[in-house]
């Protein structure tokens, strides 16, 4: 188990399987928890059931039916203490993110394509302290 | 001889220099107009002070009441002028299409004037009025003097002008509209193009590090390969047929003999996005009605290929919903035209009707793996060579599904 910065199991949706599975398998490598997503309208489902075990939801923007920002701000409203990052091959900027009811600051924004090792430095260097 | 006659044939050119008489000499004119009227107005203030006078609602008047009269008109514009063209110009109501057809002169052009009003009646009578203070309310208070003509000569200059900026305008139009669509191809495209580039360095990170997941990493890599040479290929194909270099290397073949060997294709697995989501196999049947004879075709092979692939890929895509079924392949041929039609019916979710107008325009059935572009590239093969190419939802016999059709005209 990979305690860093206390993020153990990740929530991740991506509407591309081959990236999904493979964020899920790079960071399972590194010893976290990662519960996969597809369809982000069922990943909010069952988010709703269960949410208080994830401590960070990496989140897609560009999605169908549901896009990464209406996600978050969904996955928000049930559970405020979860960290967030988005990963988008869009260039997406702090300033995009100003509907987002959480401060842009405490956002982590990763660019596709991105390298394994270069995402969970990142998300190491994610402090506590921000959130 | 009269004076109208002689001013007829010899035609003669006056200046006026009282305002009032050149704004009643203006609006007579309009009046007076049976075919034409083109105008050429300096600055949005002159747009302007002549609507004070009324002249824009005289225009939209005489071309409600004279179905004959069409108006052109080349005014700068700003948001008021645009405003006022919204409201007062453009004609909603009948579905005939508007009589007044306006375009705006754009001040970063080359070509242009901002001295003058130039006004031309049917072709034979032109007033040209100078704008002196532009800083003017008043029509009477901005203008300078005016000359009128019914020569010839005169008027035809000025008909030239006219038509030198209004093409001048439609050209810019035509170049905003076409960078505005250059910059949204080249935004999906390298957007679509990262997903598999990630897929492909990802993984080969994953490769080197741990060994253990080879076999897995190995097919991902390569199907997101295969999936970005598809992309770079479309995109290339697009730029060809938009820049209108698409070539084609047509010889004469059988076209039965095509259908097999893409569908042998398939079979093995070959051509098909044999990678499925969530591992569910989707299992296809391919059946033929294909006509007994041969069927010979001039046309360019490799891009013939191209279209039954890029059909049966989709008819293969949207029967993922639907777990698979059958994919019927067939041929008609159509002596009136010596045409050969193919037809392509899938089981799968339909067309929505929604797509259905655009469904052959670019970005439009935007599938999860491509950006929408083969049903474009596929027309416009299709159309290259002669024939036509469309789609329908299978209704007869409560069946689901769609059919795509193509036709090619025979050898």
């Amino acid at each position: 188990m990979s305690y860093i910065n206390n993020i153990k199991k990740i929530f991740l949706v991506d509407d591309e399987y081959d990236l999904a599975m493979l964020f899920k398998l790079g960071l399972e490598l590194e010893g976290f928890i990662v519960d996969m997503f597809v369809d982000p309208l069922a990943a909010l489902s069952f988010f709703k059931n269960d949410y208080s075990s994830y401590d960070l939801a990496l989140l897609d923007i560009k999605m169908p039916n549901l896009n990464g920002y209406e996600l978050c701000n969904e996955m928000v409203k049930i559970h405020n203490k979860i960290k967030i990052c988005f990963i988008t091959a869009f260039d997406v900027q702090k300033e995009d993110l100003q509907t987002i009811p959480i401060d842009p600051n405490s956002i982590l924004i990763l660019h596709k394509p991105i390298s394994i090792k270069f995402m969970i430095q990142r998300l190491k260097e994610q402090k506590d302290s921000i959130r | 001889m009269n004076e109208m006659g002689k001013e007829f044939i010899f035609g003669i050119t006056r200046i006026i220099s009282e305002p009032i008489k050149i704004k009643n000499l203006l609006i007579d004119l309009i009046q007076s107009a049976t075919f034409e009227i083109l105008l050429i107005l300096p600055t949005s203030n002159a747009f302007l002070r002549k609507n004070r006078i009324g002249v824009m609602q005289i225009l939209k008047k005489m071309t409600e009441d004279n179905p004959k009269l069409l108006a052109r008109i080349l005014t700068p514009t700003n948001n008021i002028v645009d405003k006022i063209i919204k409201t007062v110009l453009v004609n909603n109501y009948d579905g005939n299409g508007t009589k007044i057809d306006i375009k705006s002169i754009e001040e970063t052009s080359e070509i242009t004037i901002n001295t003058v009003t130039i006004i031309v009646i049917d072709r034979k009578i032109s007033l040209v009025i100078e704008k002196e203070d532009d800083a003017k309310e008043d029509f009477m208070e901005a203008i300078g003097s005016a000359t009128y003509s019914s020569s010839r000569p005169t008027v035809l200059s000025y008909i030239s002008i006219f038509q030198i900026l209004w093409n001048e305008s439609k050209l810019f139009e035509k170049l905003k509209t076409h960078d505005k669509m250059q910059k949204e191809f080249i935004n999906i495209a390298s957007h679509e193009m990262k997903t598999p580039v990630q897929a492909i360095l990802g993984y080969i990170e994953l490769f080197n590090e741990y060994p253990d997941t080879n076999n897995k990493i190995m097919d991902a890599i390569f199907r997101n390969a295969i999936r970005l040479q598809k992309l770079t290929q479309d995109i290339l194909d697009v730029t060809k047929i938009e820049s209108n270099t698409l070539i084609l290397h047509k010889e004469s073949f059988n076209l039965n003999e095509k259908i097999r060997s893409v569908l042998e294709d398939f079979n093995k697995g070959i051509q098909a996005n044999s990678y499925n989501k969530n591992d569910h196999f989707v299992n296809i049947v391919y059946k033929t009605k294909l006509l007994e004879k041969d069927i010979l075709i001039y046309a360019d092979k490799i891009r013939v290929y191209q279209v039954i692939s890029n059909l049966l890929n989709n008819a293969i895509k949207c029967m993922h919903k639907t777990k698979g079924g059958n994919i019927t392949i067939s041929t008609i041929e159509n002596k009136k035209d010596n045409k050969v039609t193919v037809g392509i019916k899938d089981e799968g979710t339909g067309i929505d009707s929604e797509i259905m107008p655009n469904l052959f325009n670019k970005f439009v059935s935007k599938s999860e793996n491509g950006m929408g572009l083969g049903l474009f590239i596929s027309k416009s093969i299709i159309e290259a060579h002669g024939g036509n190419i469309w789609a329908e939802n299978n209704l007869y016999n409560d069946e689901r599904g769609s059919t795509f059709f193509f036709s090619l005209p025979l050898f």
